[in-house]
């Protein structure tokens, strides 16, 4: 059989991810703790009432069954160019007729596809049983939704894509990872629904990627926005995907000429 | 146009320079100061098609980063290296699929797979046809003897082992060029043989270019007719073998043993030393004195039980350019 080299990346990382199973379940476990907080929190705020400033709890409910969902197949490995600069298997690596940021983004989505079968679809069983999620504004909605949900994976994947390569000039880009995944769980939605920003901030979000990765499909599958919105909304993300990449290979570009082989 | 063209090439590494201890590190987080290091010095050499070249040159001579050079890996600051009419830091792709490379200190197979996964996993990457790859892997694991252990996983293999599984990755897309960095580092002699006996009927037969640096001068008398000697970044030597033997390793020992104890008169050029059991050493140089006429004065003036002549091993003619003596 006869399978590009790609394919060959992303299944062996898919059988990777099987070798650890205790790790895995404690994932399912982590997804459904972070969500039961995360409701509680605004069942609390919420005191018994069902809506405030027009926001429904089903509506919050959803919107974080939904983007702690994604987030647990939104496979981005942050580290995957620092550490094989840091061991120096970055020479085997540049070795290997094929792109590295095909190979990178190949052995991301191999784990992305067995996290959405093995974590995702449990984790939203359970969710979906015991805390209830708001059905789709309609199957087209729910089309859409989808096709948002992977422009989202996209916009991910290239922020870490534009911050890893800092790894150059940094040997240790942890800490500029963690600044970034601040920016990420607060401005994204998956840990304040945007709907509770400050107007203000509701703006100044708009203009960032954030929002494009969690917040615009979850604003689709509620059938919050619609029409020409969706149109934007879609726009952005193809934009902020565009735009990160090419910023990417420039730094890309740059760097690699600053390849360091440690350790002989 | 030769086959390999590599022109003034360099590569200076900017290093941190710390001072010990944690007043060092403390001065080091506010004002850090690096060193330039100039790791290869405007290096240039040709190389032709189906040539057997290896590098030599003390640790830390520049032969590696100038194979991470040549493979693509790294990119010069300054110069052109051309390979097969591709420039590869640039055309890194398309150029890697002709070439193959193998670091005797990194493996570029799977720790925890067999062996023949790895395999499997780099004929999908490089998209072999799949009668090449059964005839390759067939022929090279015979002539390295790799039976025995090719579905075992890479972790469970010893150093030989590894070695001749990570030749064999490196060569199943039948590459036009090999780079060898260390292949027989840590290996048996017995390993050692096997490999460079691979080596060169790979060369011979299959008139793939070969590139290797090594500690190892069995390695290099054994295989290579063309030597680069490297240190401190530039180019020492560039010859054949043969060649450096007649320019730097001229100088002889004659030793003859007598029947009795012998006073030898002094002889114009040479160092005379008195050894045990009635030995004596003649040291001179092969360009100043004549072996024949020094054989014939010796015979004929003394009672003689046994006389020999050697050549310096090229271990210590490599040595003294090291050090810097061969050309004082």
């Amino acid at each position: 059989m006869k399978i590009s080299p790609y394919m060959a990346f992303a299944k062996k990382s898919f059988l990777q991810k099987s070798a650890y199973r205790l790790e895995h379940w404690m994932g399912i476990l982590n997804t459904l703790i972070r969500l039961v907080i995360y409701v509680e929190i605004y069942r609390a705020l919420y005191g018994g009432r069902e809506t405030v400033d027009g926001i429904t709890m089903s509506m919050v409910t959803t919107n974080f069954i939904l983007s702690l969902g994604l987030e647990s197949f939104f496979v981005v490995n942050d580290y995957y160019l620092s550490s094989r600069l840091y061991d120096g298997s970055i020479a085997t690596e540049m070795l290997l007729p094929v792109s590295f940021h095909g190979r990178m983004l190949a052995d991301n989505l191999g784990t992305a596809a067995f996290k959405l079968i093995f974590h995702f679809v449990p984790a939203m069983i359970v969710a979906c049983l015991f805390i209830g999620i708001q059905a789709p504004a309609g199957p087209v909605m729910f089309g859409l939704f989808i096709l948002s949900a992977l422009l989202g994976y996209g916009v991910l994947w290239s922020i870490s894509f534009l911050f890893q390569m800092f790894s150059f000039w940094l040997m240790n880009v942890w800490a500029v990872m963690t600044i970034k995944n601040v920016f990420i769980n607060v401005l994204s939605g998956s840990m304040i629904p945007l709907w509770f920003m400050p107007g203000f901030m509701r703006t100044l979000i708009g203009f960032t990627p954030f929002e494009s990765i969690y917040f615009t499909p979850v604003q689709i599958y509620l059938g919050k926005i619609t029409g020409s919105e969706i149109i934007l909304g879609f726009a952005k993300q193809i934009i902020w995907i565009v735009a990160l990449l090419l910023l990417g290979f420039m730094v890309w570009q740059k760097g690699q000429k600053k390849i360091v082989v440690q350790g002989g | 146009m030769n086959f390999i063209e590599v022109q003034d090439i360099s590569k200076t590494f900017k290093v941190n320079k710390r001072k010990a201890g944690i007043p060092g590190m403390i001065a080091n987080m506010f004002a850090p100061k690096f060193e330039y290091k100039e790791a290869v010095k405007k290096i240039s050499f040709n190389i032709e098609k189906g040539e057997m070249v290896g590098f030599i040159g003390p640790n830390g001579a520049g032969k590696s980063t100038t194979i991470k050079m040549l493979s693509g890996i790294l990119c010069p600051d300054e110069g052109k290296i051309s390979v097969g009419g591709y420039i590869p830091y640039k055309q890194r792709k398309e150029y890697v699929a002709d070439i193959g490379v193998v670091f005797g200190q990194k493996s570029q197979l799977q720790w925890d797979l067999p062996v023949i996964d790895s395999f499997e996993l780099l004929k999908a990457i490089y998209r072999i046809p799949e009668d090449k790859y059964k005839k390759n892997l067939d022929r090279y694991t015979d002539m390295l003897d790799m039976n025995g252990f090719i579905n075992q996983p890479v972790r469970q293999l010893s150093l030989g082992q590894r070695m001749r599984s990570d030749i064999v990755a490196s060569l199943l897309h039948s590459p036009e060029i090999v780079f060898f960095d260390e292949p027989t580092i840590g290996v048996d002699i017995i390993g050692k043989e096997t490999i460079r006996s691979f080596i060169k009927e790979l060369n011979e037969k299959d008139k793939v270019t070969m590139i290797f640096t090594t500690h190892d001068m069995q390695d290099i008398e054994q295989t290579c007719n063309r030597l680069i000697i490297i240190d401190k970044g530039s180019i020492m030597y560039d010859g054949s073998l043969h060649e450096i033997r007649n320019k730097y390793g001229t100088s002889r020992e004659l030793i003859a043993e007598f029947n009795e104890e012998t006073r030898v008169q002094p002889i114009n050029d040479v160092i005379i030393e008195d050894k045990e059991d009635r030995r004596v050493s003649f040291t001179f140089d092969n360009n100043v004195t004549d072996v024949n006429k020094l054989m014939h004065e010796i015979l004929g003036k003394y009672s003689v039980r046994d006389i020999t002549v050697k050549e310096p091993e090229i271990e210590s003619i490599i040595q003294k350019m090291y050090t810097g003596e061969a050309f004082v």
